[in-house]
């Protein structure tokens, strides 16, 4: 019964920390694998204006080539242009929309380190019109890997055709970009090539030394004054790099070791999300935590056991058997225990491996969790768990006195039961953090579901590719809204989802623009349907209007900016003018109207300056719809896309799926703690449980005594179960100001986020005392039902 | 008081039954002093527990004050004989985290005392047993025959009325147990039912009555 509560706590655990420790090492593996990892290097730009803060990991196209000619630390650099995005690529006779490919220069593979499969890759992207595929995108388009010399279509500009010039093995996971195609950077649709203050290159620089760090550093100080400040001059008030300083501005490129990007990066134009230290930290605690719970069970049960067969030991003892020989006992029986409890690890990480993929997002196969380099650390871990474990009862019981132990009523002295207690105590800490934790992150996704985010987003479908439907988008527009079911609907690709088309710009309220007077502010082109489709509250003006042909040098802002351009009052920035910069010309738009601010970025980030604007950008169209047979309106709206765009695959989406997989990393932690909460309790119960038997078995002679001298059956429950309440109070308060302080860090990421309030923790407490108390209270009344004479024999 | 009407008590060992009691009858008045003998194994402990409860017989009859216990459920009988009885065991059985002092207080606790009178019985007991100066020592600090005196005044502390010893001067050197036997004699005059297993001739002579057992019956 002990042995198989052992195993079990100890199995769980092990699987539970070989499940984090191996997410840990993939998280920590980002990037390593390019084999000039150390000497790679990304360029960041920073440049703070005013209101507007632009942290981001591009350059211009111009900094890469201008710091390889004239510093010496720099031996190359490779470029990435992905703001493109998506391309659409012909299979057959069908057009596939594919996101995950960048426009590269030729030096890409003279950084980055990739397996070859067919053709050169040192020439690979020299010319225009190539394309590099990996394997299993050749395998798509393709069904094999041996395509060097044939092409591919694609809608860029003119339908352009690739040559492909080589393929690759597929990109690890632990990357920080994953792409299935590699363009030539020649077709880059990109039209400000040789402008020093555009930022749209991703640029990554090859060092000579690894430590060359600092000197680069310094010379891109230098390259801002040298560059950068004439450049800017050219169409902004600046004299001096001090004067744009002292004005509360910065303006600095600094740069990201590249095995950095992944967990330490977090900037604007990422290439993929990255992970966070932070998680990773959490997540090594969590699984030495549950490791370490599971090895005081392992102690806390094999003393229970073995202090019932203290006599045992002391015969043996006195009849001869020697110190290191039941020690040595001990620890084989320990040993094989731990060894029992691996091999169930093992069975349990086997059965549970696609789960844990699903909460973690990761795509683990068995040989990344179980290969020759774990299997060495999984026997050592075997013999640490089995050392550690038995070391305590196999020297507590082998150093005792044998007649002590034969002749006295009681084995083990409050003393060593206080070390017990502190295990208890500290295994229950970490599951009520746990716990608390799962509470707090679930409200906070509660109340990010629920909080007023000041749009509509149920039931609105957005259409996808709405381009490729060129000059037909106002025609299918129409098509869908005669549609029964279909209220209204809107153009733009403008969405207030992160995941959607976002145009920062500078605006000023003046004519000549300084530091001082612009504002950043998002400029999204819209259609007349806008406001009405997503239910956008006007506080003051009026809409656009398709009859007024002067709105298209209208703009509609909402509350921030107002307060950003210091208008005063909403209805005072009525018929202001706000100036917007373009070259040599100056645009101007005046202010018709103020929408109430709303939530169009991550209840993360607060609301930034936001301006709408009459115009054309047929990216989505968003639809509110109204139909209790959902998919009979979708197959009606695909019917009609099929009519306008036979040749392109109908895509779509929900807006409220749109707002949820903003919050995928905070649902993923979620059930993700949720889950070690309950494996680090259910271990701690476990614990609690064997601990609860000990007692009651150590406190029998007791528990009869008080019987005979009048206690009640449940006297000696409240007894019993007295004193583990306590270790739980006790771990309540030891863990409350952890969980809090943790927590808040954590909310710290939310601009909108939830106080933390004591009803968490309280119910946190009575939760823990609930399920300590039953799991101690079957030991309880079994021991205080029993009949005392049974542990009162004379002996 | 107590009337036992043909008990027996057997453990089944390897398929057959061993009689530890075979066809008891025995009837104790109010106010009598009995003193148990026999060799070791005879029965005589099993006897006393099927007395005070602690043990039930396989069968037979048991009247405690008119009422047919063993009919009774366990709760009231429990709570019957509690209130009734002291039960001095033959191995002391103190327990081992509590002091002398708690020891002594706990049978009155579970009586629902006050503080109070808890103090005033408990300080009456250690000075009656001349044990004062040991009333924070923790049992294993005792000396065996000291645990037996703080056994015997658990077991008075509640002043029962019905006293069941078992070999309550087993460790105990003649001249304390000479004191033990006088104290007994006392109460038994105020008007406690005495019952004692003793191994010790002279101590069962402080008895009104002497039983003897023999492999489990009285002889
Ligand atoms: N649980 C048990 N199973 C089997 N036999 C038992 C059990 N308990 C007691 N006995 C037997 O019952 C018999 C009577 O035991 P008991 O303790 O009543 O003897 P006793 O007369 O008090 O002896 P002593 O003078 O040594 O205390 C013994 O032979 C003992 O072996
Ligand atoms: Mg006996």
């Amino acid at each position: 019964m002990f042995s198989l509560l052992n195993i079990i706590g100890l199995s769980f655990g092990l699987a539970g920390f070989m499940f984090i420790a191996t997410y840990v090492f993939d998280e920590l593996s980002y990037d390593r694998f390019h084999t000039q990892a150390d000497r790679i290097v990304r360029l960041n730009a920073h440049i703070h204006m005013g209101e507007s803060k632009l942290d981001m990991a591009r350059t211009s196209d111009m900094m890469g080539p201008i710091l390889r000619d004239e510093y010496t630390e720099v031996e190359d650099f490779t470029r990435l242009y992905v703001s493109s995005g998506a391309k659409l690529i012909k299979n057959g006779d069908r057009w596939i929309k594919e996101a995950h490919l960048a426009h590269a220069d030729s030096s890409f593979f003279r950084l980055f380190s990739y397996q070859t499969l067919h053709g050169n890759l040192h020439h690979a992207l020299t010319e225009p019109n190539t394309v590099v595929l990996t394997r299993s995108a050749a395998e798509r388009y393709f069904n094999s890997t041996d395509i060097v010399g044939r092409t591919l279509e694609t809608n860029d500009a003119e339908n352009t055709v690739y040559k492909i010039t080589a393929v690759i093995e597929d990109m690890p996971g632990n990357s920080h970009f994953n792409y299935d195609f590699l363009f030539a950077m020649d077709n880059a649709s990109y039209e400000n090539w040789g402008a020093l203050l555009s930022h749209n290159f991703t640029t990554y620089i090859l060092l000579k030394n690894a430590t060359d760090q600092s000197l680069l550093e310094t010379h891109l100080e230098e390259y801002v004054h040298k560059h950068c400040l004439p450049a800017a001059k050219q169409f902004m008030d600046v004299a001096s790099m001090e004067e744009f300083r002292t004005q509360g501005n910065l303006f600095y490129y600094d740069i990201t070791p590249i095995k950095d990007i992944h967990l330490r990066s977090n900037l604007m134009g990422e290439l993929q999300p990255n992970g966070s230290l932070q998680y990773v930290y959490i997540f090594s605690a969590i699984s030495l935590f549950i490791l370490l719970i599971a090895c005081v069970n392992f102690v806390n049960l094999s003393t229970a056991r073995s202090a019932s067969r203290a006599k045992d030991v002391g015969v043996h003892k006195l009849l001869g058997s020697s110190r290191s020989g039941v020690a040595g006992q001990f620890l084989t029986e320990s040993f094989l225990l731990s060894f029992g409890g691996i091999i169930l690890a093992i069975v349990i990480v086997v059965l549970t491996l696609p789960l844990f993929n699903e909460l973690s997002g990761k795509a683990f196969e068995i040989n990344d969790l179980i290969n020759v380099r774990s299997l060495p650390l999984i026997g050592l871990l075997t013999l640490f768990v089995g050392l550690v474990a038995g070391y305590y009862p196999a020297a507590f019981l082998s150093a005792f006195n044998p007649l002590q132990v034969i002749k006295s009523r009681s084995v083990v002295t409050s003393g060593k039961s206080f070390f017990r207690s502190s295990l208890v105590v500290f295994q229950f800490a970490i599951s009520i953090t746990l716990i608390v934790g799962t509470f707090i992150i679930t409200t906070q996704l509660q109340y990010i579901q629920h909080k007023k985010i000041g749009y509509e987003r149920e039931n609105i479908l957005l259409v996808s590719d709405y381009h490729v439907l060129g000059n037909q988008t106002k025609a299918f527009r129409d098509d869908i809204l005669n549609l029964p079911g279909v209220k209204i609907g809107t153009v733009s690709g403008y969405l207030p989802v992160s995941s959607s088309s976002r145009n920062d710009n500078p605006y000023s309220k003046e004519t000549v623009m300084s530091a001082h007077n612009s504002v950043s502010m998002q400029t999204w082109y819209v259609d007349e349907q806008y406001l009405p489709t997503f239910d956008l509250e006007l506080t003051v003006g009026r809409n656009f209007s398709a009859a007024r042909l002067a709105d298209s040098t209208s703009v509609i802002l909402n509350e921030t900016a107002v307060k950003h351009f210091d208008f005063g009052s909403e209805k005072d920035a009525i018929g202001k003018k706000i100036h917007f910069q373009l070259g040599d010309n100056m645009k101007s738009y005046e202010v018709i109207g103020v929408v109430k601010d709303f939530n169009f970025e991550s209840l993360r980030d607060p609301v930034t300056p936001l301006g709408f604007f009459l115009g054309n950008h047929p990216v989505e169209a968003a639809f509110k719809i109204e139909t209790a047979d959902l998919p009979a309106l979708l197959a009606h709206i695909e019917n009609s896309w099929n009519k306008f765009a036979p040749a392109y695959a109908f895509s779509y989406r929900f807006m409220d799926e749109a707002f949820d997989s903003m919050y995928r990393a905070e649902r993923r932690m979620s059930r993700l703690s949720l889950t070690f909460a309950a494996l680090a309790t259910g271990i701690a119960c476990l614990g609690l449980f064997g601990l609860a038997a000990f007692m009651a078995e150590q406190r029998r002679k007791e528990i009869g005594v008080r019987k005979v001298l009048g206690s009640s059956v449940v006297g000696i429950v409240i007894m019993l179960c007295r004193d583990f309440v306590k270790l739980v109070l006790i771990a309540l308060l030891i863990a409350v100001p952890i969980a809090w302080w943790g927590m808040s860090e954590w909310l710290e990421d939310f601009t909108y986020r939830i106080e933390i309030s004591w009803w968490i923790f309280a119910l946190t407490g009575i939760i823990s005392i609930v399920i300590a108390l039953l799991t101690v209270s079957t030991q309880a009344v079994r021991a205080a039902r029993a009949n005392p004479i049974d542990s009162l024999r004379n002996e | 008081m107590i009337k036992l009407e043909h008990i027996f008590k057997w453990y089944n060992i390897g398929g057959t039954r061993s009689f530890v009691l075979k066809d008891i009858n025995l009837e104790i008045e109010q106010g009598d002093f009995i003193s148990i003998m026999g060799p070791s194994g005879s029965g005589k402990s099993t006897l006393l527990n099927v007395i005070g409860l602690l043990d039930e017989p396989n069968e037979g009859h048991y009247y405690f004050m008119g009422e047919d216990v063993l009919a009774l459920k366990s709760k009231k009988r429990t709570a019957l004989f509690q209130s009734h009885m002291g039960y001095v065991f033959q191995s002391y059985h103190l327990i081992d985290e509590l002091t002398v002092y708690e020891n002594i207080e706990t049978p009155l606790i579970y009586k629902n005392l006050s503080g109070k009178e808890r103090k005033a019985i408990v300080g009456d007991m250690l000075d009656r047993f001349g044990i004062v100066g040991k009333k924070d020592l923790f049992p294993a600090q005792l000396s065996g025959g000291q645990q037996q005196i703080v056994g015997i005044a658990r077991a008075l502390a509640a002043s029962p009325k019905l006293l069941l010893a078992d070999e309550p001067t087993g460790n105990l050197n003649s001249k304390q147990g000479e004191e033990i036997m006088a104290l007994f004699k006392q109460l038994n005059e105020e008007g406690m039912t005495i019952i004692q297993v003793t191994h010790s001739e002279k101590n069962a002579e402080y008895g009104k009555r002497i039983i003897n057992l023999l492999d489990g019956q009285v002889k």
